[in-house]
């Protein structure tokens, strides 16, 4: 089963609060990439089947959203947070120096595919920069070692 | 951390106390009285006629007169109408969404429950943006609670109106922040905004009548319905009343939130409030507003924050975010933060949104390079004049205006790349 | 009515149309009055992105975009103002930066409304020092079509065409501001029965015909205004052509027709026109049953002779006539009266068929069976049956429908007959037992008129000239009719003079002779079906 049947019953479940069907899309692929991590075509051709549209439309979608992914992904995501606030108070130096200490480009997966490292646009932390998330996570008013250490703690 | 803002008014005097964010706690201090009164006492003529009074402006960045948007709801009809609450908050520079989120949901879902009953809408759908995992965790919660005590669903405070709430998580791009842009994608589809005509209030979300808001600017109604629009008017400027929550950021000695009336001065933000530049250095120029909104140079810093104000110094409120520059700071590097922003956040429709911040980014990165001459200077102004005015959505004169403040106050900057062939800010925050 | 002014002059609009609808409905868009546009196309939705379209309308203050902004009776506009130009150089500047210098070997290059567009209202040089996105250049949409995403504008036609004409959707745009691309979905490529189009409304090099590509180069083209033959809507169509040969059909507007499209086999069927087996010479059996080629003067005498013998023997009453549909009315209408004037015993027309869509393809797949039946050539089945007993002894066929399935089932049914005389362009079994077999033009070599699926007849003229000695049924017709001693017939056919005659004696195409017909056709008298 391409999504789960979990999965599927709380996409019926968003799709009740919406006069449309499709209204409830991003709803579902948050889901379906909670579940399986990004969106593959699978995933895509089963999203297209309950919403009734083609499988071309929700590549579409997914391909417009940051937040989306079409290919399989690491563990985790670690974005700082680059925009003018946080650069202003170091985040590129901040990016930088996890970079080196990954071992990985400024935007890269570690090989273990434990981490992938990048850069964000504004997150609305602008007063406690430089700072970063780590997939549904905050950590703000960051140093370098702070940073580190949080890092080197994700499995 | 996400502190408590600085400086407290109506909106956010609670938000240090804890339990506030519980229904229990926001119902200890007055919480939800206000939409009784508004839902047994008043009709949605005088709700929509006591905020056009009140002079509420949005707070999402437009500043249009709410009082004015609700009235073009189209009242009566069988059609479903539809409120939006704008949560996508994604301008560089603001968080004050953030924490009115966090920490005073009820008090935003109080008022979107007045302004419901006011514009006759059945459903509101809250549009936060997918970032903001834990405050979406929160309201989710504080929306549970609502149905749960009857403040929504079948029958509001048993008065028989219907009013549903709805959230949806975006997924990270900037433009679902745009009024249309958000309407699409909150119909499932990419953020792209819509041709206007016609405007939400006709054809808005799945095509009804639709007002979209934004989470500060319902904050405020509970306070004008429980305290007059008088008493609204007492805070702020004649044209621009009540307070706002600005958010300071960057070179300062205390970054963070400060509810304050609309007409502070920002010089009084910066220095007093936010106590200056840290390091004895000067300030060199504060951008305003939100990224969008063009900058200021130091000596221009006496303005009231009011939109009648800001405007004859060439730049807006757009959403209170403060960003402070200090005397180090390398404008031409502002303007390759600036310009790839919005290169990396257009959503692709107009030619010239979509070639012209791809030229900007472009042109700045290669002067800071030192690879930029004096023609670029003028292209630069050049193509930000034929972004401005003629695209589908306001996205490229957002884009187009940093620049034109930037040229206007630090020419000097570029120049100087120019001449040097190479950034001379040898002190400047690293690109 | 209510009006508008544009550029000073008065324009009457029709309400709830925009700017450039009026414009379009006008016949003056792009054609005295210059608003050029690349996202909008006057068959599919507006879409508003690609802004080149903007005009300046008195009392609005910012510009406006005339594909989406509605008339109001008193408008004024201005396509060619200060501001109006300087914005459209704007557009035309911020196009080029990224579009790569493909002109000297791209496809587009002299049909590009970018080259177009960049010429009239662009500016001569550009400023950007900036180096282009590099993108695929050579991307495999489907069957049909090839793609180069550097070169795409992103005015979004495709998509919306694949969406709101075949229905289809293969196309979207992914990504976002200016890394966005078109893509399709994996496993499932451009592929539906009007693909073709998209390279007709690409307004730039993206989106071009494999069929086409590296072909030659369109100013070397003459574009002949004509009809495709491939079934009977009778889609309005260009014919490109040079050195007398037809490289191309294009679909040519018509909105009573097929609009601005064709399917992609009628597209393709301009093969038919120069196919290596066209019939090329007469031919005649000689005495041990094997076909000789030999000129037109012998072939006419040899089938007027058997045709004279079997009417002086058995009476004119054994032989039978089946017309083709894909004759022109003209050529139909003297096959009548050369059968009448003979006595002939029948007649009839026989008509292949197919699939429909209910879209542009119709079942008939021939151009004028509507023609056939106007002049009294009902179907030919129970005609076909008779043969098939042995009822007939000498037939006059037009084309080889009639060996179909629904008709003679084969060429054997025709071994028995005393005498066969054949009149086809391409070849077929007719040739295995036809006494004489003359080859004859396809619609794009002759004047003539046809009459499609609706009755709107439509005229063609000759694109190339066959290199070879085909001539129109008409012409056979009549030079046979004239050995034969037939009343009326005195060897010549002209095509107008044949169609004034037809219009006078067929009521229902008195105001439809071949001089009468203009580019867009002419509905027949008394609504479509005869």
């Amino acid at each position: 089963m391409v999504i789960s049947a979990d999965a599927r019953a709380r996409i019926d479940a968003e799709i009740q609060k919406y006069p449309h069907k499709r209204g409830a899309l991003l709803p579902a692929l948050h889901i379906v990439q909670g579940e399986q991590g990004h969106v593959n075509t699978d995933a895509a051709r089963a999203v297209a089947e309950i919403f009734e549209i083609l499988p071309v439309e929700v590549m579409e979608v997914v391909s417009f959203y940051n937040m989306f992914f079409d290919s399989p992904q690491a563990r985790h995501h670690v974005y700082v947070c680059t925009n003018l606030p946080c650069s202003l108070r170091g985040a590129r130096g901040l990016l930088r120096e996890l970079s080196q200490h990954l071992g990985v480009d400024e935007s890269g997966d570690t090989a273990d595919g434990r981490i992938h490292l990048g850069h964000e646009e504004c997150l609305g932390a602008c007063a406690y920069a430089p700072m970063l998330r780590i997939d549904d996570t905050y950590h703000e008013d960051l140093d370098v070692e702070k940073a580190k250490a949080l890092l080197d703690a994700l499995a | 951390m996400l502190t408590v803002p600085y400086t407290t008014q109506y909106l956010t005097e609670h938000f240090a106390d804890g339990d506030y964010t519980t229904l229990a706690g926001y119902e200890r201090k007055g919480g939800y009285r206000a939409a009784r009164v508004a839902l047994t006492q008043m009709s949605p003529a005088d709700v929509i006629q006591l905020v056009k009074d009140s002079g509420l402006q949005g707070r999402g960045g437009a500043g249009f007169s709410t009082g004015m948007k609700w009235s073009f709801m189209p009242a009566g009809g069988d059609a479903p109408k539809y409120l939006v609450c704008n949560a996508d908050e994604s301008e560089p520079g603001s968080f004050k969404d953030r924490i009115l989120l966090e920490r005073g949901a009820h008090q935003m879902l109080e008022g979107i429950l007045i302004a419901a009953w006011a514009t006759g809408a059945d459903k509101t759908f809250v549009y936060i943006r997918g970032e903001y995992a834990q405050p979406a965790v929160t309201l989710q919660r504080c929306i549970d609670e609502a149905y749960a005590a009857g403040y929504l669903g079948a029958n509001v405070m048993r008065t028989g109106f219907r009013h549903d709430v709805v959230m949806q998580r975006g997924a990270g791009a900037y433009i679902c922040g745009e009024e249309t842009g958000l309407l699409e994608s909150l119909e499932g589809k990419k953020g792209q905004p819509r041709k206007k005509p016609p405007f939400p209030a006709q054809y808005g979300a799945f095509g009804m009548p639709t007002t979209v808001n934004n989470v500060e600017t319902f904050s405020h109604v509970p306070h004008i319905v429980a305290n007059g629009a008088e008493w609204f008017r007492g805070f702020g400027t004649e044209k621009s009343p009540g307070t706002t929550i600005f958010g300071v950021s960057g070179h300062v000695a205390r970054p963070g939130l400060y509810e304050l009336p609309l007409g502070t001065r920002l010089d009084e933000i910066v220095f007093e409030h936010a106590g200056g530049v840290p390091g004895g250095r000067k300030v060199k120029g504060v951008i305003p507003g939100g990224m969008s909104m063009p900058i200021l140079p130091a000596g221009q810093l006496d303005v009231p924050m009011a939109n009648e104000h800001l405007r004859e110094r060439k730049t807006m409120l757009g959403t209170g975010g403060v960003m402070v520059m200090d005397e180090t700071t390398c404008m031409v590097r502002v303007a390759c933060v600036i310009t790839y922003f919005f290169r990396d956040e257009s959503c692709g429709q107009c030619t010239q949104c979509r070639e012209g911040t791809g030229w900007l980014n472009k042109i700045t990165n290669r002067i800071e390079r030192g690879a930029g001459s004096e023609e670029d200077l003028a292209i630069l102004l050049d193509v930000a004049a034929k972004m401005e005015g003629q695209t589908i959505c306001a996205f490229a004169d957002a884009a187009a205006w940093p620049i034109q403040g930037l040229l206007r106050h630090f020419r000097g900057d570029f120049e100087e790349h120019v001449r040097q062939r190479k950034c001379p800010f040898s002190s400047s925050f690293e690109l | 009515m209510p009006r508008i002014t544009v550029d000073g002059n008065p324009i009457e609009v029709a309400q709830g149309r925009t700017i450039l609808q009026a414009l379009d409905d006008a016949g003056v868009l792009m054609n005295g009055v210059d608003v050029p546009h690349y996202c909008w196309h006057p068959k599919l939705s507006i879409d508003g992105s690609c802004r080149l379209c903007q005009v300046e309308v008195e009392g609005v203050p910012k510009l406006q975009i005339a594909c989406n902004t509605p008339v109001q009776d008193g408008m004024v506009v201005h396509t060619a103002s200060p501001r109006v130009v300087a914005a459209r150089e704007g557009v035309m500047e911020l196009l080029l930066v990224n579009h790569p210098l493909d002109c000297p070997i791209c496809d587009q290059a002299g049909e590009c409304k970018l080259q177009d567009y960049a010429f009239e209202y662009g500016v001569s040089a550009s400023r950007s020092r900036e180096p282009r996105r590099a993108l695929k250049k050579n991307v495999d949409l489907g069957p049909t079509i090839v793609f180069d995403q550097e070169r795409c504008i992103l005015c979004r036609r495709c998509v919306r065409f694949c969406r709101e004409v075949p229905g289809t959707g293969e196309l979207v745009v992914l990504g976002r501001g200016d890394d966005s691309v078109i893509e399709t979905f994996p496993g499932v490529p451009l592929d539906n029965d009007y693909s073709m189009n998209v390279a007709d409304i690409c307004p730039v090099g993206a989106l071009t015909t494999k069929d086409f590509r590296f072909k030659i180069r369109v100013w070397f083209l003459d574009d002949v205004p004509g009809i495709c033959t491939g079934c009977s809507k009778g889609c309005n169509i260009h014919l490109g052509v040079a050195n007398n040969r037809v490289y191309r059909y294009q679909p040519r507007r018509n909105d009573a027709v097929n609009d601005t499209w064709i399917c992609d086999e009628g597209r393709m069927s301009y093969r038919r026109v120069g196919a290596p087996d066209r019939l090329r010479r007469a031919l005649v059996r000689g005495e041990l049953g094997v076909p000789e080629a030999t000129d037109f003067g012998a072939a006419v005498a040899a089938a007027a002779e058997r045709i004279a013998h079997l009417r002086d023997t058995k009476g004119a009453g054994v032989i039978a006539g089946i017309a083709s549909p894909h004759a022109t009315n003209e050529d139909l209408f003297v096959f009548r009266r050369f059968l009448d004037e003979l006595g002939a015993g029948a007649f009839g027309v026989a008509v292949t068929t197919g699939r429909a869509d209910g879209l542009l393809i119709q079942a008939e797949k021939a151009a004028n069976a509507f023609g056939a039946h106007a002049f009294g050539f009902s179907d030919a089945a129970a005609l076909c049956d008779r043969i098939r007993h042995g009822g007939v002894d000498g037939l006059i066929v037009l084309g080889h429908d009639a060996l179909g399935a629904d008709y003679l089932g084969g060429v054997e049914a025709l071994a028995g007959l005393d005498t066969v005389i054949a009149l086809d362009s391409h070849d077929s079994d007719l040739q295995r037992v036809a006494h004489v077999l003359f080859p004859t033009r396809v619609a794009a070599e002759k004047h003539g008129t046809l009459t499609n699926h609706a009755g709107r007849v439509q005229k063609v003229e000759p694109a190339v000239e066959p290199a070879y000695d085909a001539r129109s049924e008409g012409e056979v017709l009549a030079a046979l009719g004239a050995a034969l001693g037939l009343a009326g017939f005195d060897g010549r056919f002209d095509a107008s003079e044949v169609s004034k005659a037809l219009s006078q004696s067929v009521p229902a195409f008195a105001d439809a002779s071949l001089d009468a017909v203009g580019p867009s056709g002419v509905p027949l008298a008394g609504g479509p079906r005869w």
